[in-house]
């Protein structure tokens, strides 16, 4: 006989089943009792590059223990940012997330409690082997007890010069090494454009990307001989100096010589490197992960292309980027209920298999640089790794010495236009005085600094300016950790 | 009197309420169905537009970054800041301007598209109607990215067509200059969101009675005079409301500028909408409160806009009656 559910029917059994889920019906407890032992980690991060290697770790945990499941979801940093920003007040934070979008510093959300230490769960064994200049008070350290630690090297920068080596051939210069200073670049740049007829240019960049190109400015002032933002000597903001305004002059100039791709001013580094692959620019500035997303997106231009230093302002120069200190790349979320499985899984991720698997996908150096050394990747990566290890060092970090520090940074108003906007106002023409306008930037910084510690120190925090100082430092050298003493 | 009557008969059946409030009761309850079918679009008119409207009046009296449970009252201090701060100027100037170049070109240019359409010798007015609407419904984000394309300086077909036609010997930079960027943005703008006000004019064409213009052909009027006496004056109570529409439209353009220029270079293009979501999300540190201040400071800046431009509808409104 076929059983028929009626209209009235239907209602009456919907509404007993709502008013069963109302009340909380005994047998619906039964039901969450036997999906107790079903445990699903929730993980949030932005790797887009690294999710087949993120996700074969999740499935060999997956594998021993065949009860938990590791829910992986990807995010473009801004929207994990701003996703976790929702979780976290409505409880609903994942139980590992990565350290992406988020504008507060570590230590104010250490301060909100947004993090589970990592270290009980963790053996000695295993912490002895990660490299010193990770334990980071304020960075992967609070009061002494480990929360998080990098997967990347602190040792890379943004301004390699990655080139097309038939352009670079053309214009004169050696295939493999390119050109070594600004001039050089300039005369390449002026080269490629000549030889272009009007639909390549010498030097391509993502302009638009404002924030990368305040970063690739301060590189580049660096490699022109600034400690880097801060003057370790003084404390002052170093933004106003020479190294500073001859670096954006130096971009600047391609603008002038008419080398620079024109639709560079609005674009973003992603559509400046596609481009780029399309031969409408023959140099383009851009870190290690540049040929990692050349193998995804444009496996065929891999082949054509070199990377090399970023050019200096003379010859026979000795340049020397200052990196701070990395902060952890995953934390375990206090909502998580599990964070045993969070850490073992965790845990992994300094396996020699994963440091080589990093490396093979070609993003940032892997924590083990040495794991370069025995992954399959392309010689460019090799290249770039090499030309990192030469010229990055470990710079002091004002926090680590004095974690008072994060507070001040915590409460600085940003100042506007940022670094990258007077960039993109240089290249494009509407800032003409560039040293006044970057000395006015340094002033308001500064003077958003001197706010903030008075913030700090009016809520019992003991900070300076002083903080910023680093007598001992010197250039060419890694700052570690015995230099704080 | 018999009114009070009335009431003094019900008093007795419920002594607690006092006679206004059973009346607004016994409304309510006549009314019940309305009430009813009204509660779902109230319900979220109360979550998405007043919940935050209020909740952004609160914020902006406070120094919070949004993350972090200390925020602290501060009164009006984020108001001064931004009263103070040259590049919220700046972006009030762009959104301004972007409404008073706009705005007029928009619905003066879908009036007379309209008109044409409107007429029924005009083959294909269908077709026409169509491909002009096109552009409404397409993603703003996915046509920012095109135009990007579009008017690229290098290949892009705009540049291609200007310098093949000999109007220009160099390639214009349209979004990349600064004396460019905003016009070109206020040109994709007008072409994105010309076919809505040319549906609101072809609408309010249709309510110009046909006996009125068959009157005037026998009358012997002209197409010009038949414009200005029947059409326009018919019109004008439509223009003005598509006006205000049209005007409150171009106050949201922060996909469009977001995807076209991020609003560069160097602040060019900013309009208030993105100096919000810059302090809000995307500053180093985000400041929800300061950013709520600009918010709320922009709306009682449109607000007040709005009134202004009430005041000389009822004005014209006024005129048109002693006429």
């Amino acid at each position: 006989m076929k059983a028929q559910l009626s209209r009235r029917g239907f209602l009456k059994a919907t509404g007993i089943l709502g008013a069963g889920v109302a009340i909380g019906a005994p047998g619906l407890h039964a039901f969450r009792a036997l999906a107790q032992d079903a445990i699903t980690i929730q993980w949030w991060d932005h790797f887009l590059p690294l999710q087949p290697l993120l996700e074969s770790v999740f499935a060999a945990y997956s594998e021993q223990n065949p009860n938990v499941t590791v829910q992986h979801t990807v995010y473009s940093p801004p929207d994990l940012g701003q996703s976790l920003q929702l979780a976290y007040p409505n409880n609903q934070a994942p139980d590992v997330f990565a350290y992406a979008g988020l504008s507060l510093p570590v230590p104010a959300l250490q301060a909100e409690g947004w993090f589970t230490p990592l270290d009980p769960y963790v053996s000695e064994e295993w912490k002895s082997r990660l490299p010193e200049d990770v334990f980071i008070q304020g960075n992967t350290v609070f009061d002494g007890v480990l929360y998080s630690f990098p997967i990347f090297s602190f040792r890379f920068h943004e301004i390699l010069n990655w080139f097309n080596k038939q352009m670079m051939e053309e214009a004169g210069y050696d295939p493999e090494n390119g050109p070594a200073t600004w001039d050089e670049f300039r005369d390449a740049a002026r080269k490629i454009t000549d030889n272009g007829g009007g639909f390549t240019f010498g030097w391509i960049q993502g302009i638009g990307h404002i924030e990368r190109m305040g970063d690739s400015l301060n590189s580049l002032a660096q490699i022109a001989g600034a400690s880097g933002p801060i003057d370790f000597a003084t404390g002052e903001y170093a933004y106003g100096t020479d190294p500073y305004v001859n670096a954006l002059e130096f971009l600047v100039s391609m603008a002038q010589d008419g080398t620079l791709f024109p639709t560079s001013t609005t674009i973003d580094t992603r559509n400046a490197r596609a481009r780029w692959a399309t031969e409408a620019g023959g140099m383009f500035f851009d870190g290690p992960w540049n040929i990692g997303v050349l193998q995804s997106d444009f496996a065929d231009f891999m082949d054509l292309i070199s990377v090399t230093a970023p050019p200096t302002p003379e010859a026979g120069m000795t340049p020397y980027v200052n990196r701070g200190p990395k902060i952890g790349d995953f934390w375990i979320s206090s909502q998580s209920e599990h964070p045993e499985i969070a850490a073992a899984i965790l845990q992994e991720f300094i396996s020699d298999e994963f440091q080589i698997g990093l490396a093979e996908r070609m993003d940032q150096p892997p924590l083990d640089t040495t794991a370069v050394s025995r992954a399959n990747v392309h010689p460019t990566y090799v290249k770039a790794i090499e030309i990192f290890n030469q010229q990055v060092r470990l710079a002091p970090s004002p926090s680590v010495r004095n974690p008072a520090v994060s507070e001040v940074l915590a409460r600085m108003s940003d100042v506007r236009p940022n670094l990258g906007e007077i960039v993109q106002g240089a290249i494009s023409g509407d800032v003409t005085d560039i040293r006044a306008t970057l000395q006015e930037y340094a002033d308001k910084m500064t003077a958003a600094r001197e706010t903030a510690i008075a913030a700090a120190q009016a809520e019992g925090f003991e900070v300076s300016q002083d903080d910023w100082v680093f007598d001992n430092w010197e250039r060419g050298q890694d700052y570690t950790s015995e230099f704080y003493q | 009197m018999s009114t009070v009557r009335m009431q003094d008969s019900y008093s007795g059946m419920t002594p607690a309420l006092p006679p206004a409030s059973r009346s607004v009761l016994r409304q309510l309850w006549h009314d019940r169905w309305i009430y009813l079918f009204l509660a779902p679009s109230l319900l979220l008119f109360v979550l998405f537009v007043l919940y935050p409207v209020v909740s952004s009046l609160y914020f902006s009296l406070l120094d919070w970054n949004g993350f972090t449970s200390n925020a602290r009252f501060i009164g009006l201090d984020n108001y001064i800041e931004v009263a103070n701060d040259p590049l919220f100027w700046n972006a009030f100037n762009n959104t301004i301007l972007f409404m008073v170049i706009t705005v007029p070109i928009r619905v003066s240019l879908a009036l007379i598209v309209a008109i044409i359409l409107n007429d029924p010798r005009l083959p294909f007015a269908n077709l026409f109607r169509t491909a002009l609407f096109l552009p409404v419904i397409t993603t703003t984000a996915i046509i920012g990215v095109v135009m990007t394309f579009v008017f690229d300086p290098v290949g892009g077909p705009v540049n291609r067509f200007l310098l093949e036609t000999g109007l220009v010997d160099r390639p214009i930079n349209f979004l990349g200059q600064a004396n460019s960027a905003l016009y070109t943005a206020m040109g994709i703008h007008i072409w994105k969101w010309f076919g809505v006000t040319l549906v609101y004019w072809l609408a309010a064409l249709q309510t110009v009675p046909k006996e009125l213009y068959e009157a005037a052909q026998v009358d012997g009027a002209n197409p010009r005079q038949v414009f200005r006496y029947i059409t326009v004056p018919v019109l004008l109570p439509f223009g003005l409301l598509i006006l205000v529409i049209t005007a409150l439209d171009t106050l949201r353009v922060f996909d469009l500028i977001l995807t076209l220029t991020g609003g560069g270079p160097f602040l060019r293009t900013e309009v208030v909408e993105v100096y919000i979501y810059r302090w809000a999300f995307n500053s180093s540190i985000p400041r929800l409160g300061y950013a709520s201040a600009a918010a709320v400071f922009f709306g009682l800046a449109t607000l007040a806009l709005a009134a202004m431009q009430g005041v000389v509808v009822a004005y014209l409104r006024r005129k048109r009656n002693e006429l």
